[in-house]
C-alpha cells in the first residue's frame, strides 16, 4: 500500500495532524470570546490532513538531484549524529562549565572530528573565538553570557 | 512630517558617522556571510539580531538592511569564482560568471557583478524613495480584514512560486503556521499546546526557528558535503578591467533588469532569486547571440546581478510601507524590526521618519561601500572561502547558539534550535521549501490577529473578508496564485 515515498511522508505527517487536532480540541474555551482560541488551531489541523490527503495521492515530482540528496553514505549519517551529540553536549555542559570553556572545547575537537588536521591553528581558533565573542557579548554588547567556572 | 522633510531627516541619519559606522559594518559583515557557500542572507541576519540588543533602533536596523543586501552582493561572489552560490539569489549569476572564471577573466567577472550589482541596487532605491511612501499612504486606510487578506496573499504567494511540489510548500507553510498557535493565546490568555512547559508559555523565538531551519540545517549539508569543494581550484583573478565594448554591452540589461528586478522584488513571493533568472532567461531570448550565454556571456551575468540586487531593495517596499513581509528573507529582517520594538507598517514613515527614511537613504551609502569593498578588495576577501569547512562548521554552530542563547538566556532555547535543526534538515531531505515555514511562523501571530479582529468587528460573519472591495481582490488573486501550478500540473498530464 505504501509504495511511493510521497504516501510514507503523508502517514507521518497525518500522524502530526491527528495529534494537533485532538489537544486543539482538548483546548479550554472562553466564554466571551467571539473567535475563541481554538477556531484557528482546528482550522489549521483540518487544512494540514486535507493537505496530506492531496500528497498521498500526488506522484513523486523529484528531480534527480533532489533525490540524490537523499543517499547519505553510512559514514556521513554517522557523522551527523556524531556532531548532534557534540552540540548537545555543547549545550548541556554551556551552563555549567561556562561559554568560553564550552564552546573552545566545541569548537576544537568538532572541528578535529570533522577531519581538520592543523591542530595547532585548531587550538589558536577555539581559544580566540570564545574568547573575542565573549567580552564583545559581556563588555561592549552588555549581554551576559555563562561564566561557568572560570574566574572572569 | 511631509516627504521632503523625512528624506532630510533620513539622509541627516545616514551620513551621521554612526549611520555611515553601522551600514559599513552591516554590508561588510554581509558580504562576508553571503560569501560564504550555503550561508544566505537569512542566515546572516539570523545571526546578527542579537548584536543589535540594547543598540538604538535607528542604526541597528539601517545595519540589518546592509548585512542583507551585502549578502545578496557577497553571493555572487562564491558563484562565480566556486561555481557554488552562497544563496539561491545567485544561481543564475554561476550561469555565466564561472565560465568566465574558467576562461581566467574571474576578476573582470567579479567586476562586471560588482558594477551590475551596484547599479541595480542604486536605480531600485530609488524606486523605493518613490514608491514606499505611496503605498504607505494607500495602506494606512486598511481595517483587519485587508490586512488578513494582504498577508494571505504574501503566503499563498511565496507557497505557489516555491520549487517544487505546491503541496509540500503549503504543507510546510500549514505547519509553519501552527508553531506559532504555541504559547499563550493573546486574546483570551488560553494556553495553547504548551503542555505546562514555562518555556512555551511565551511560543517559540523566531530566531529559534530561523537559525535551526537555515543555518544549521546547512550545517547538516555542509557537513556531508566537507569533502567534496576542493577550493584549491580557484582560478587566477586576471585583470578588473572592463572594456568599452563590454561596458556598452552590460548597459542595456542592468537597465532593464534593474526595473524588472525591482517589480518583481516588490512583488509577494518573488523575490531576489526569481528575478534573477527571470532577467537571465529574459535577456537570453532577446539577446542577438542567444548561444554565447552559458559560455561567459557579459550579458548572462550582467542581467541576473542587476536583477537580483534591485529585487532585495524591492522586498523593502512590502515590507517598510505594509509592514509584511514577501519572503522568507524579508521576514527574518522582519522579526530584527520586531526584536528592538519597531513595528514597520503605514504608520512608521510618519511615527519614525528616521527609521523609515534612514535606512532608504543609508541604502545609497551601502550600494557605494559594496562596490568599494567588492571591486579593491575582492581579492582579499574572497580568501575567506578558503576557511577550511570544518572550522567552518564548527564556527557556524556556535554562532547560532550565541544568537539564540542571547535571546532568551535559556538551554531549553538551545534543544529547540537543535530540533529544528533536525527538522530543517529532514525538510530538505524530502524537499519541504523551508522559506514558506518561516514565512508562515512570521505572519501567523498577525495573521490570526488580524483574522479575529475582523470577526469581532463583524461579529462573527465571515462575509466581512468578501465584502470590502480591496480584500475581497487581494484573496481572489491569493487564490488564483495556486490556478497556475495546478492548471500547469494538469497540463503535463495530459501531455
Amino acid at each position: 500500500m505504501l509504495k511511493t515515498l510521497n504516501q510514507k511522508v503523508s502517514l507521518v505527517l497525518l500522524a502530526i495532524a491527528a495529534g494537533y487536532l485532538l489537544l486543539s480540541y482538548q483546548l479550554p474555551s472562553y466564554p466571551y470570546a467571539i473567535v475563541d482560541a481554538d477556531v484557528l488551531p482546528k482550522g489549521l489541523g483540518y487544512l494540514l490532513v486535507i493537505l496530506v490527503i492531496a500528497l498521498f495521492f500526488t506522484k513523486d515530482s523529484e528531480t534527480e538531484e533532489q533525490k540524490a540528496r537523499r543517499n547519505i553514505p553510512k559514514k556521513d549519517i554517522l557523522a551527523l549524529l556524531a556532531v548532534f551529540a557534540f552540540v548537545f553536549f555543547y549545550i548541556f555542559l554551556l551552563e555549567i562549565l561556562g561559554f568560553v570553556l564550552t564552546t573552545a572545547l566545541f569548537i576544537f575537537f568538532c572541528s578535529w572530528f570533522l577531519g581538520y588536521k592543523k591542530h595547532l591553528t585548531n587550538i589558536i581558533v577555539a581559544v580566540l573565538f570564545p574568547l573575542f565573542m565573549y567580552f564583545t557579548f559581556t563588555e561592549f554588547l552588555q549581554i551576559s553570557l555563562p561564566q561557568g567556572i572560570l574566574p572572569f | 512630517m511631509g516627504s521632503l522633510e523625512g528624506i532630510l531627516t533620513g539622509f541627516q541619519v545616514a551620513f551621521s558617522v554612526e549611520g555611515v559606522l553601522f551600514v559599513l559594518i552591516g554590508v561588510f559583515v554581509g558580504t562576508f556571510i553571503g560569501m560564504l557557500p550555503g550561508l544566505g542572507p537569512i542566515s546572516a541576519i539570523a545571526v546578527m539580531i542579537p548584536v543589535t540588543f540594547g543598540m538604538d533602533p535607528t542604526p541597528a536596523l539601517v545595519m540589518m538592511a546592509g548585512v542583507y543586501y551585502g549578502a545578496v552582493f557577497g553571493g555572487s561572489t562564491s558563484s562565480i569564482l566556486l561555481n557554488a552560490p552562497g544563496i539561491s539569489g545567485t544561481v543564475a549569476t554561476s550561469f555565466d560568471g564561472y565560465p568566465m572564471a574558467q576562461q581566467g577573466k574571474a576578476g573582470k567577472a567579479l567586476a562586471i557583478a560588482a558594477i551590475s550589482s551596484f547599479i541595480g541596487g542604486t536605480i531600485s532605491v530609488l524606486l523605493l524613495m518613490m514608491l514606499a511612501p505611496m503605498l504607505s499612504s494607500v495602506a494606512i486606510s486598511f481595517g483587519p480584514p485587508a490586512y488578513f487578506a494582504l498577508m494571505f496573499l504574501g503566503l499563498t504567494a511565496i507557497t505557489s512560486l516555491s520549487e517544487g511540489s505546491t503541496s509540500k510548500a503549503l504543507i510546510s507553510a500549514v505547519v509553519g503556521f501552527m508553531v506559532v498557535t504555541i504559547g499563550i493565546d493573546a486574546q483570551t490568555g488560553t494556553q495553547r499546546f504548551t503542555f505546562g512547559n514555562a518555556n512555551l508559555l511565551e511560543g517559540i523565538d523566531f530566531l529559534v526557528i530561523a537559525l535551526g531551519l537555515f543555518a544549521l540545517a546547512e550545517v547538516c549539508t555542509l557537513i556531508i558535503k566537507r569533502k567534496d569543494l576542493s577550493l584549491d581550484n580557484t582560478h587566477k583573478l586576471g585583470s578588473l578591467k572592463i572594456t568599452k565594448q563590454e561596458a556598452k554591452e552590460m548597459s542595456g540589461p542592468v537597465t532593464r533588469q534593474s526595473f524588472m528586478g525591482f517589480v518583481l522584488g516588490v512583488l509577494p513571493g518573488a523575490g531576489a532569486t526569481i528575478a534573477s533568472f527571470i532577467g537571465y532567461i529574459t535577456e537570453k531570448r532577446i539577446a542577438k547571440k542567444p548561444d554565447e550565454f552559458g559560455k561567459g556571456s557579459v550579458r548572462g551575468l550582467a542581467a541576473p546581478e542587476a536583477a537580483n540586487n534591485a529585487a532585495t531593495s524591492g522586498a523593502f517596499v512590502p515590507l517598510l510601507s505594509l509592514g509584511i513581509p514577501g519572503s522568507g528573507t524579508t521576514a527574518v529582517l522582519l522579526g530584527a524590526f520586531l526584536v528592538l520594538g519597531v513595528q514597520p507598517g503605514p504608520l512608521l514613515m510618519t511615527d519614525r521618519p528616521e527609521i523609515f527614511w534612514g535606512i532608504i537613504a543609508s541604502m545609497y551609502i551601502g550600494n557605494v561601500f559594496l562596490l568599494i569593498l567588492n571591486l579593491p578588495l575582492i581579492p582579499y576577501i574572497s580568501k575567506i572561502l578558503k576557511i577550511p569547512r570544518p572550522l567552518l562548521i564548527s564556527l557556524v554552530i556556535m554562532f547560532s547558539i550565541i544568537g539564540v542563547y542571547a535571546i532568551s538566556f535559556s538551554t531549553f532555547d538551545l534543544y529547540m534550535l537543535l530540533l529544528f535543526g533536525v527538522v530543517g534538515f529532514l525538510m530538505r531531505l524530502f524537499s519541504f521549501p523551508a522559506p514558506p515555514f518561516i514565512l508562515a511562523f512570521i505572519l501567523g501571530g498577525m495573521m490570526e490577529q488580524s483574522f479575529r479582529q475582523s470577526l469581532t468587528i463583524s461579529n462573527g460573519n465571515y462575509m466581512i473578508f468578501v465584502k470590502e472591495p480591496i480584500s475581497l481582490t487581494l484573496l481572489l488573486i491569493g487564490l488564483l496564485s495556486f490556478a497556475f501550478p495546478i492548471i500547469g500540473h494538469l497540463r503535463k498530464r495530459k501531455g
